[in-house]
């Protein structure tokens, strides 16, 4: 594991990538200081870490798409998955370098209240847990594009589908002030979900049986569930989506609310996709 | 030393691998002989853990590849087709993260690094990025690896693809010199190189196993001896009245070599598939023909696996 973690981290700061990330994370979130503590004039540090977040979109595909679709291409993990080191260890040495790089930008960024505090008053306790819940918002994303770069060999791919998925839970807010909240309405669009994760279902294990299982418990529920209680459906859809926004949760830290059940959704979410990242490789084992 | 069991690879519809069992013992070179598409890097990759068997059981030193992944692992050294180095890496940074991979304990890491640089000829290239070695230097680069840690099986899917008839030939040399430690499995399609370094050969063809033995065994047992060479006085007329006095002739055919000044040769190849050469002497002694020369035509390695081979694709 510490091999893995050495390499990938030497691998970020040999070539200007590491270096770059880290570069431009600190300007963004230096312009939006200057902007709006400096110029705005506005003593809370956690309103430029909120606008930074919009970034990730950028800066987080730019990290982790080379990550395992490199390996696949370039064939080299037929050297790390045939060696001692099992999957699960690589993936953590790989995600922890991953972590360590935006972590050495997050430090700097721990500097920045202190900058600000020769200008006025500045409360540390709402600068530190936003910036604290800034980074695991970047872990959360970090991970879920590994996951997507351990699905594909074409890094580009990989960026794109990262900067996709990151790019629909910023948006995800707006989405949902736009469904419709009857019910019968609501249960159309659930049914059509329900059938595109059943597709999901047989593309992932080109299983029938599986594939019609989910579907049959995922549609038969939600019909069971509507004609006993249709009443239920109303505003579901801005509930299940509300699940899947990432970027929500941050909302509350600027308003120096420290929200901790965010911190326990994000350390959730990053386990989730660690492990999915983990099984992706397994299963590709078996197909390949 | 390398046990394998009813190994299957199935691909939807398509069987990669089908029921392919053998073993190798300690100290053997086994040759892995098949034409591209046969299945020998699909099988070399469930050997060595990186893919998985849809059926079947490898076992490494007592160790199932499956079961007990890491401790079969550590026992192996794998060069897959393309060597697995990193373009961005120095070739000494490269072999160092190779000792950490595989576990070198740290006070030996140093020492093993020099150790397979200066076993393959890379240590005057060890400052260089991979990126900007030639194919030749990668394939060492890739061997180096396999190496590191001094492990009892090789594993070596073509290892002398891309290499000048200069480094091929040293390439075998050093696959020979390190079968005398090690256990080794090599995959190739040049059948020469099969013959002049393998203990024993193994031939596969659409995923089945066609034979395993020593090389010598297989063309004495499946090639044998089909027919003979005889270089005679006689036109292709006079030789055709002749050879035909003799029953079990098959076939006969004229050969395309000028053996000398009024000399013809031919191939005779008889019914009952063995050499007869002793009828022919006779029988050209007594039609007064003279006979220059005469020997049995003898199968190659090569004959023997495109017969093995070829039967089914030559239909297609």
């Amino acid at each position: 594991m510490l091999a893995i973690y050495k390499k990938e981290l030497r691998a970020y700061f040999t070539s200007l990538i590491g270096y770059l990330f880290i570069a431009f994370l600190l300007v963004f979130i230096g312009v939006f200081q200057y902007m709006v503590n400096l110029r705005g004039g506005y003593a809370n540090f956690a309103y430029a870490v909120h606008d930074t977040t919009t970034f990730f979109l950028l800066l987080v595909p730019m990290l982790t798409m080379r990550i395992l679709a490199e390996e696949k291409k370039q064939r080299t993990d037929q050297l790390i998955f045939t060696s001692p080191v099992s999957i699960e260890r690589i993936i953590f040495g790989k995600y922890l370098a991953l972590i360590t790089v935006f972590a050495v930008a997050v430090g700097i960024i721990c500097l920045y209240p202190l900058v600000l505090h020769n200008y006025g008053a500045v409360n540390y306790a709402v600068a530190y847990s936003t910036i604290g819940a800034f980074f695991l918002l970047g872990c959360t994303y970090m991970a879920i594009g590994m996951f997507l770069s351990a699905l594909t060999e074409s890094q580009v791919f990989a960026a794109v589908l990262t900067f996709m998925v990151i790019l629909f839970t910023l948006m995800i807010d707006m989405l949902v002030e736009m469904l419709p909240t009857g019910h019968l309405l609501a249960l159309a669009i659930l049914l059509v979900l329900a059938f595109i994760i059943a597709v999901i279902t047989y593309v992932m294990m080109k299983n029938k049986i599986v594939t019609i299982a989910t579907a049959v418990l995922l549609i038969g529920g939600l019909l069971i569930a509507y004609f006993k209680n249709a009443e239920m459906f109303d505003g579901s859809l801005a509930r299940v989506f509300g699940w899947l926004s990432i970027s929500s949760r941050f909302q509350l830290f600027q308003y120096g609310i420290c929200n901790f059940s965010a911190y326990v959704y994000y350390i959730s979410l990053i386990v989730l996709f660690v492990f999915l990242t983990i099984q992706a490789l397994k299963k590709r084992r078996w197909e390949a | 030393m390398i046990t394998v069991e009813n190994l299957v690879k199935q691909y939807g519809d398509f069987r990669a691998v089908d029921d392919l069992s053998f073993t190798v013992e300690k100290g053997e070179i086994l040759g892995f002989l098949g034409p591209n598409g046969a299945g020998k890097s699909t099988t070399m990759n469930m050997i060595t853990g990186y893919n998985s068997a849809t059926e079947g059981n490898v076992t490494i030193n007592g160790f199932n590849v499956y079961d007990e992944p890491e401790k079969a692992k550590r026992c192996i050294g794998y060069l897959p087709e393309i060597p697995p180095v990193y373009p961005d890496m120095r070739v000494k940074e490269y072999l160092k993260f190779c000792t950490e991979l595989k576990e070198v304990p740290k006070k030996d890491r140093k020492a093993e690094v020099e150790r397979v640089m200066e076993l393959l000829h890379v240590k005057h290239m060890e400052n260089k990025l991979i990126k900007h070695l030639s194919k030749g230097y990668r394939q060492r680069v890739g061997l180096a690896q396999a190496l590191v840690g001094n492990p009892e099986v090789l594993i070596l899917d073509e290892p002398t693809v891309g290499l000048d008839p200069m480094q091929i030939t040293w390439m075998r040399e050093l696959i020979r010199s390190l079968g005398r430690e090690h256990t080794i499995i090599l995959s190739s399609h040049i059948l020469f190189e099969v013959n002049a370094v393998c203990d024993r050969v193994l031939i596969i063809n659409h995923g089945k196993k066609v034979v395993i033995d020593t090389p010598d065994n297989i063309i004495r047992t499946l090639g044998g001896t089909t027919g003979v060479r005889v270089v005679v006085d006689a036109g292709e007329e006079a030789f055709g009245n002749v050879i035909g006095k003799l029953g079990n002739v098959s076939q006969w055919n004229a050969l395309e070599e000028n053996p000398g000044e009024g000399l013809h040769a031919y191939a005779v190849y008889f019914a009952d598939d063995k050499e007869n050469r002793d009828h022919l002497f006779r029988l050209f002694a007594a039609q007064s023909v003279t006979l220059y020369e005469m020997n049995a035509i003898q199968k190659t390695l090569e004959d023997v696996f495109i017969e093995m081979t070829g039967k089914e694709d030559a239909t297609c």
